[in-house]
């Protein structure tokens, strides 16, 4: 278990490792000066030289990469140029936001989805079950930026009930919630039904029904301890793919998360923020998946961490 | 197995002695069984994603020929008319183009950027897929990683900054969209080859002196190309979808005509004043992929219902055959 | 075992009346059950022998409604203690893990994989006696193991189904079985899933509960030298009927159809040594 526990660090790390050098050197292959974004239209060539040279632009890429380097063992990822401020600390502020986010859509999703999946795996192929089923596909067709425009325009517009955008109180929280939760509840909801259905028509249920157990019994005890491994693998893949930020939810709410500020620090070719983003956003989406791999063993008796993929 | 029930219903019914025992299954019991409803399920499905499909592909292949304004033909004495307003089934945008028009011509470029995105993530996930599920080793270990990693990793960022990379035209778009989806097909082949490879024409094939590439190519994948490419329309579903999600956050295609995502984007300005310019795009995206993804689902049940039905038992003959068995 | 029930007044125990099962596939209606009628009384045992797809397993499942209802539709009559499972589906509900029980073909699927035997078992046992406390619960259960010969069983309460041997797995099914404190076991190919060696020890354990508790039992089996065996009366079957029906002595010594020939002529196919294995333990 240690032993697992240390290789799967390590790979983690390496992860980690060459995703922020790709990113290194993509931001720095694209086109687009960040000295220009910072100093604005009107700066001359030598304002720009000079600030080139302060942001460490004018030395060798492989110098660039060095200092990177060097600074990110101390855990130094630069100044970032539009804030003026801590690359890292300007991530972190915005942490928050996006896990809040990120926390709240996935709870009202397992909330919905695991109950619904279950109707539909015990209701599987009546008409009710095709119009939920039909109803899902829908939620998960809609594009996300759609979905959340049509929202703020009848609930923060139409009807001023809810706040339109930022985060002034929860009540904020409400509408970007559910614009990311209706996409999520088809995934989530789908693959419930999937897997009771499958468990449904195992052996053992069928050998326990024999025995007299009652039809919820056999379903929220028997199937659903079963279907525990899937279930948890996709809300734990689906929560880390929201860590890495929604963007585009992000954007159409003005959510202050790490989403709208990736949109922002690509615009302003502001690269210690991106790649601060990246190392913070990319690191806890694998912390997350680590945890569910070890919740795999209290899940399922017959996984041994390190046996079997 | 299904042939031993079948003759047993076959030669049960007229045959010896009892004289034909009358069936019990009444009208009723056939329109509530699994099997027909499933059947039904699937045919609604077919049915219903082929007429939204339907609905947009076919006025959108049309655009050029159908009588409408161009789709960038200012009219500035015309802006933002509601929809039915003279001419205009969709109204116009806020330089009073023809909102229908440029749906449909922008809808051309969309199409094309999900149709091209599909097969070259089908292309890239099958060929990775299969090499990583033939050969084992090092391939499977590489091809896993970037699995893996793909997974880690902020993939609408990564998109953007690529994006913002090479421009957005569509050819970049459109590898940028195969990248994010090739790891699906090649998730699904790596399995189906795995299981493929354990059959014995593959060692016959070896034994023939075939080498391990031409056995591949010329009998593992054709087998397993028609399974991996049922997931390919649900692929196109998502394929469009990440498109406009791109353009709106103004990283698609500008040229030959904006596409869905853009106008949605331009059109969020007006939305309290000109509803349709946000709501009607994204109603055409959402028929769109509505109905891809139900003809997906369609297809999938019915494949599924080929198989025997549940609870019926399979033979005797292996371990693996008894798996899916209800008792 | 099962006192707090009345006992049957020349009632069997099982009576089955022109059971006809048809199974509505994809690929149209099939009769895999074709008008079979048989009783089952207390302490007999009662075999329905068959090559697989020939309805017997599908005959089993039909007794005790557990075949999809979106599946199969059945008429004639199953009475089981006197009560119509047919014409009631409420009254199979009522009479499974009570009045009878199941005992299933492959134990290393019959059994969650997730949840310990002591929480299986114990579920079965607190579905008879629902005021059963922990303790007692577990007491009981251990009581069950031991006497289906599951080697210490106080150990293997919070054991998983993957830490046991399919012939142990077959064992702690059958105490599961046995917690329901049946009248009539059902055994659908009770030891096909198992070693030679092991099946004997399983149909030697069988035997002797029926012994001692005077349960009907129900076999299903495609094993003629099982068959042999355990039975009282053997019921041949072949495409949902019953080409042969006898004492078991009859049926095996003078088949007189060719069908049943050709099963009888499987046996020895299967290796003698299996035979001797099987009549060796069960003699022990």
């Amino acid at each position: 278990m240690p032993k697992y526990l240390a290789r799967r660090l390590g790979q983690s790390l390496l992860t980690v490792f060459l995703t922020l050098t790709t990113v290194f050197l993509l931001v720095r292959l694209a086109p687009g000066d960040p000295a220009a974004a910072y100093a604005g239209p009107t700066a001359t060539t030598a304002d720009l030289a000079r600030i080139r040279g302060e942001f460490g632009l004018d030395q060798p890429l492989i110098q660039q990469y060095g200092i990177f380097l060097r600074d990110l063992l101390t855990g130094n990822l630069g100044t970032s140029y539009s804030f003026r401020a801590p690359a890292l600390d300007v991530v972190l502020d915005r942490m928050p936001y996006t896990i809040t986010l990120a926390v709240a859509a996935i709870a009202v999703t397992a909330v919905v989805a695991v109950p619904l999946g279950v109707w539909m795996a015990r209701r599987a192929d009546s008409k009710r079950e095709l119009g939920a089923n039909v109803l899902t596909i829908t939620g998960q067709s809609m594009p996300d930026f759609w979905t959340g425009v049509m929202l703020l325009t009848v609930f923060a517009v139409l009807l001023p009930v809810l706040p339109a955008s930022g985060f002034t109180s929860w009540s904020g929280l409400v509408l970007p919630t559910v614009t990311v939760a209706i996409l999520q509840l088809a995934l989530i909801s789908r693959l419930v039904r999937r897997e009771m259905t499958t468990a449904l028509n195992s052996p053992y249920i069928t050998v326990a029904r024999s025995r007299g157990f009652s039809e919820r019994a056999l379903t929220w005890r028997y199937a659903l301890g079963n279907s525990g491994v899937p279930l948890i693998t996709a809300i734990g893949t689906r929560f880390a793919a929201l860590l890495n930020g929604v963007v585009v939810v992000e954007v159409v709410f003005g959510w202050p998360g790490v989403g709208s500020l990736v949109v922002r620090a690509l615009e302003t070719r502001d690269y210690p923020l991106i790649q601060a983003t990246v190392l913070v956003t990319a690191t806890l989406a694998i912390l997350v998946q680590l945890l569910v791999d070890l919740a795999y063993p209290l899940l399922d008796p017959r996984v041994r961490l390190g046996k079997a993929a | 197995m299904t042939t031993a029930l079948r003759s047993a219903a076959s030669s049960g019914a007229p045959s010896a002695g009892s004289g034909g025992r009358p069936s019990a299954v009444t009208a009723r019991d056939l329109a509530r069984a699994t099997a027909t409803r499933q059947r039904r399920g699937a045919r609604f499905k077919l049915w219903a994603g082929t007429v939204c499909t339907a609905l947009v592909v076919l006025p959108v292949a049309l655009a050029r020929v159908l009588p409408l304004p161009g789709a960038d033909a200012q009219d500035l004495s015309e802006r933002r008319l509601p929809p039915l307003s003279d001419g205009h089934l969709f109204g116009t945008d806020q330089l009073g183009r023809d909102l229908l028009s440029r749906v449909l011509h922008g809808g051309q470029v969309s199409l094309t950027v999900g149709i091209l995105a599909v097969l070259v993530s089908g292309v890239i996930g099958i060929a990775a897929g299969a090499a990583a599920g033939f050969f084992g080793g090092w391939a499977d270990t590489v091809v896993s990683r970037l699995l893996e990693a793909q997974l880690a990793l902020p993939l609408l960022m990564m998109l953007l900054l690529v994006v913002a990379l090479f421009g957005p035209s569509v050819t970049v778009i459109t590898c940028v969209i195969a990248v994010a989806q090739w790891p699906e097909v090649a998730r699904l082949t790596r399995s189906l080859v795995l299981v493929e490879r354990e059959k014995p024409y593959v060692a016959a094939a070896r034994v023939l002196g075939l080498r391990g590439w031409s056995v591949l190519g010329r009998h593992v994948i054709p087998n397993v190309v028609r399974p991996a490419s049922l997931v390919v329309l649900l692929l196109l579903a998502q394929a469009v979808l990440l498109e406009s999600a791109l353009s709106f956050l103004g990283a698609g295609p500008q040229r030959p005509f904006a596409t869905w995502g853009r106008i949605i984007s331009d059109g969020q300005d007006y939305i309290t004043t000109s509803w349709w310019l946000v709501t009607l795009p994204g109603l055409v995206i959402a028929l769109l992929v509505v109905g891809v993804n139900l003809i997906g689902d369609g297809l999938r049940d019915r494949t599924r219902t080929a198989r025997l039905p549940r609870g019926v038992r399979a033979p005797r003959t292996s371990r693996g055959a008894r798996a899916g068995k209800g008792v | 075992m099962a006192t707090d029930v009345s006992p049957l007044d020349g009632v069997p125990l099982l009576d089955v009346e022109n059971l006809q099962i048809e199974l509505i596939t994809a690929h149209g209606v099939i009769r895999a059950v074709d008008g079979v009628s048989f009783t089952v009384g207390e302490g007999e045992t009662v075999t329905l022998i068959g090559e697989s797809g020939s309805g017997k397993s599908t005959t089993a499942m039909g007794v005790l409604r557990l075949l999809p209802e979106g599946l199969a539709v059945l008429s004639g009559s199953v009475r089981i203690a006197g009560r119509d499972v047919v014409a009631d589906p409420r009254a199979a509900r009522a009479l499974r893990g009570r009045t009878v029980s199941l005992i299933p073909q492959d134990p290393m699927t019959a059994l969650s994989p997730v949840h310990t035997i002591g929480r299986q078992l114990g579920d079965a046992l607190r579905l008879r006696h629902p005021g059963l406390s922990r303790a007692e619960t577990r007491e009981r259960g251990t009581e069950l193991l031991a006497q289906v010969h599951v080697p210490r069983p106080e150990t293997r309460w919070k054991a998983y189904p993957h830490q046991f041997s399919g012939g142990m797995l077959q064992r702690v099914l059958i105490a599961v079985a046995l917690a329901a404190e049946p009248r009539l076991l059902i055994a659908d190919e009770p030891t096909s899933a198992l070693d030679a060696t092991v099946q004997a020890g399983v149909l030697d354990l069988l035997m002797e509960l029926q012994e001692v508790e005077g349960i009907g039992m129900l076999m299903i089996t495609h094993d003629l030298g099982v068959a042999r065996v355990v039975s009282d009366r053997i019921h041949v079957m072949k495409e949902g009927r019953f080409v042969e029906s006898g004492p078991a002595g009859t049926i095996v010594d003078r088949p007189a159809e060719p069908y049943t020939r050709a099963l009888l002529a499987a046996v020895p196919r299967l290796g003698a040594w299996d035979e001797d294995g099987l009549t060796g333990a069960v003699a022990r």
